[in-house]
């Protein structure tokens, strides 16, 4: 029998959906110990304005981890700096927000958690309290000394990773370079036997012109960079497939048997996430010492504090959480 | 005897393809008749050899030229068959120069009349540009041919259509780099113009236009790219100033969610492939393609001539179905606009 995980979920922006998402999940019994970490006022309050039941224990190390019992949450309790009010930033609780990451990432090193779940932070207010703050995903790269992080999205039947992320478009072409993806395919392939039970990975690679520049007329970065890569790489014995054409190689018949597909962009590969999640999408940082997954959408302002948030994408990332601890350690165990 | 509805030719396509079986197919559907007078224009021998494909036969009537396709309409089809193409010439599944100039010769035919208003449409069959260029063709597709065969000097493009929603393309064959190069507001008003009225031209009296971003999450308020705020958002505010009411700009992975949810009849896309993966996704094989900014309605299916199934009887008629229906409201919307 396996044993009880230890799941860090950080609740992010107060004001926004992620205190909300996290009281809904709690409505029902988990088989992983959850501990949210988050002001637990913040979460009494919610709760009563969602009007839903809701038991906080205060979470201990020294204790066996245990299952989460329906209406009942494990909390680290870190203080908001102002209290929060559903759907208005205060970018007095900037230093709260990173505080309950900070928490959850050095838990993670450590052993105290096995993996971190992230609801949604916003960037804008963070920044506006005076600290650069790019995002979840660059944040936790620096705490962990990561060397490169990939992200990399995933619903059922399709993870997409990221050889660019949050780059204008213009910038893209100049960005995918042979050094890029042949780090960004390490990390993948590496990631995907740890994490995701893929003991020989097939990876379908994506094009970055149209048609994958249909033999150079469309554009060349698939001969000159993006196919000697390919090669290279598959001299190591790597199942690569591509480049292939971005519009075609989405489709159900295609995607049979892959394990992932690298995106050269992110419009290129988060439309068909979106498309096929249908709100149960998440998103995974690769490259880390530590687990990490995330929702796949934002804070929601409006709709914090309504009971209309779907908590949809924060189960999906707890159940890709599990299993990713849960391939680790059976490829560990096997190693 | 003259009846209201439109006159719509149709095409059998590159002779070495799946577009006679596809219009065999096409015409033994009996709704088909309901909406159009049809005429079928093509070589006799590649007719017989689609409907024996298709498994299907259909009673035509025969005339001689286009100019009495509107009189001689009754209750069936009407053929004018052409001499363009021989068996032997013919090899199912390969490109040639022979079927290019087949399918060259009948577009022409079809295109003089349509312009002189003896018919109203053309829904021709999926044709091979490779082809037609072996055949002479001196344009990098049959967009550009018609467009210098009806003397088109304004804005035009090709619109990508699936069930309500269609979709056009600032840039599309183009390096990605090379994207940003097309990033024009007048572009951007002109295509948005374009399928705006080409969409009331085809009966939707008020569309629902969204045009999409550029870069991830729109640019992010400028963090992640600025065209958003320096090129698309001005287009869409003088567009409105001028009366034409369209939406955005819109992140391209949420704007697809929003029309597959019936919030938008038409997209207007920046570059290749962010129209194109939605558009596959949500369904290719009923796609049509509609050339927008042409002075007289034309309309093919999406897909191409499928050489590897031709012959087998093995090809999807839905997008032929709904190109043809697309064809029938365009062209009763010309021949309206010629009576008034």
């Amino acid at each position: 029998m396996s044993r009880t995980l230890r799941l860090a979920i950080t609740a992010g922006e107060p004001a926004g959906i992620g205190p909300d998402l996290c009281i809904q999940i709690a409505q029902q019994g988990h088989p992983q110990q959850l501990i949210v970490i988050a002001d637990p006022e913040l979460l009494r309050e919610r709760a009563k304005t969602l009007s839903l039941p809701l038991v906080l224990h205060a979470f201990d190390d020294s204790a066996p981890a245990q299952p989460t019992a329906a209406g009942e949450l494990f909390v680290v309790p870190v203080e908001l700096a102002a209290e929060a009010e559903p759907g208005v930033l205060d970018p007095r609780n900037a230093s709260y927000v990173l505080k309950t990451l900070e928490l959850a990432a050095n838990g993670c090193l450590s052993g105290r958690f096995d993996a971190v779940v992230t609801a949604p932070v916003h960037k804008g207010v963070i920044n506006q309290a005076g600290i650069a703050f790019s995002g979840h995903t660059e944040f936790l790269e620096d705490l962990t000394s990561s060397e490169k992080v990939v992200m990399m999205l995933a619903t059922e039947g399709l993870r997409v990773a990221l050889a660019t992320t949050h780059l204008p478009l213009a910038d893209v072409p100049k960005a995918i370079t042979a050094p890029l993806l042949r780090q960004v395919l390490t990390v993948l392939i590496r990631d995907l036997k740890t994490y995701f039970n893929a003991p020989n990975p097939k990876v379908l690679v994506c094009g970055l012109n149209p048609h994958a520049g249909e033999g150079g007329y469309l554009g060349r970065e698939e001969i000159d960079t993006i196919t000697p890569v390919l090669d290279e790489m598959r001299k190591t014995g790597v199942d690569l497939i591509g480049p292939l054409p971005a519009d075609t190689l989405f489709t159900e018949h295609n995607l049979i048997g892959a394990d992932a597909v690298l995106a050269m962009y992110h419009d290129q590969g988060l439309p068909v996430l979106k498309y096929k999640g249908f709100g149960r999408a998440v998103n995974i940082t690769l490259g880390m010492p530590i687990i990490r997954t995330s929702v796949d959408h934002g804070t929601a302002l409006d709709l914090a504090g309504t009971g209309r948030a779907d908590s949809g994408s924060l189960h999906t990332a707890i159940d890709y959480a599990s299993s990713m601890v849960q391939s680790k350690e059976h490829g560990n165990a096997n190693s | 005897m003259v009846n209201d509805k439109p006159t719509v030719a149709l095409t059998l396509g590159d002779p070495a393809g799946i577009g006679s079986e596809l219009i065999a197919k096409l015409l033994s559907h009996r709704q088909v008749l309901e909406q159009a007078n049809v005429v079928l224009v093509g070589d006799e021998w590649l007719w017989q050899r689609g409907q024996t494909i298709a498994g299907v036969q259909v009673e035509l009537q025969p005339i001689v030229s286009l100019a009495e396709a509107r009189a001689q309409a009754g209750g069936r089809p009407l053929f004018l068959a052409v001499d363009s193409v021989h068996p032997e010439e013919v090899e199912v599944g390969t490109a040639r120069a022979s079927g290019g100039a087949s399918v060259l010769k009948v577009l022409d035919l079809c295109l003089a009349a349509v312009r002189d208003r003896q018919i109203d449409a053309i829904c021709f069959a999926p044709l091979n540009k490779h082809a037609m260029k072996q055949a002479g063709m001196p344009f990098e597709d049959e967009l550009h041919y018609f467009a210098d065969y009806l003397n088109v000097d304004g804005f035009f493009c090709e619109f990508n259509t699936l069930g309500g929603l269609w979709t056009s393309r600032i840039s599309s064959h183009v390096p990605l780099k090379d994207v940003p190069l097309y990033l024009e507001k007048g572009r951007i008003k002109q295509a948005s113009q374009l399928i705006y009225r080409s969409l009331q031209a085809a009966g939707v009296a008020e569309p629902r236009v969204a045009v999409a971003a550029l870069n991830p999450h729109g640019g992010d308020g400028g963090v992640c790219g600025r065209e958003e705020i320096d090129i698309i958002a001005p287009a869409v505010e003088e567009l409105n100033a001028e009366g034409v009411p369209v939406h955005g700009p819109f992140p391209a992975d949420t704007i697809f969610l929003k029309a597959r949810a019936g919030e938008y009849d038409a997209i207007v896309t920046m570059y290749h492939d962010q129209g194109q993966i939605a558009i596959k996704l949500l369904g290719f094989e009923r796609g049509v393609t509609v050339q927008g900014g042409l002075p007289v309605p034309i309309t093919t299916p999406a897909h191409g001539t499928a050489y590897d199934i031709a012959g087998q009887n093995r090809a999807n008629v839905e997008a032929t179905l709904q190109a043809f229906h697309i064809a029938c409201r365009m062209g009763a919307a010309y021949r309206a606009e010629a009576n008034c």
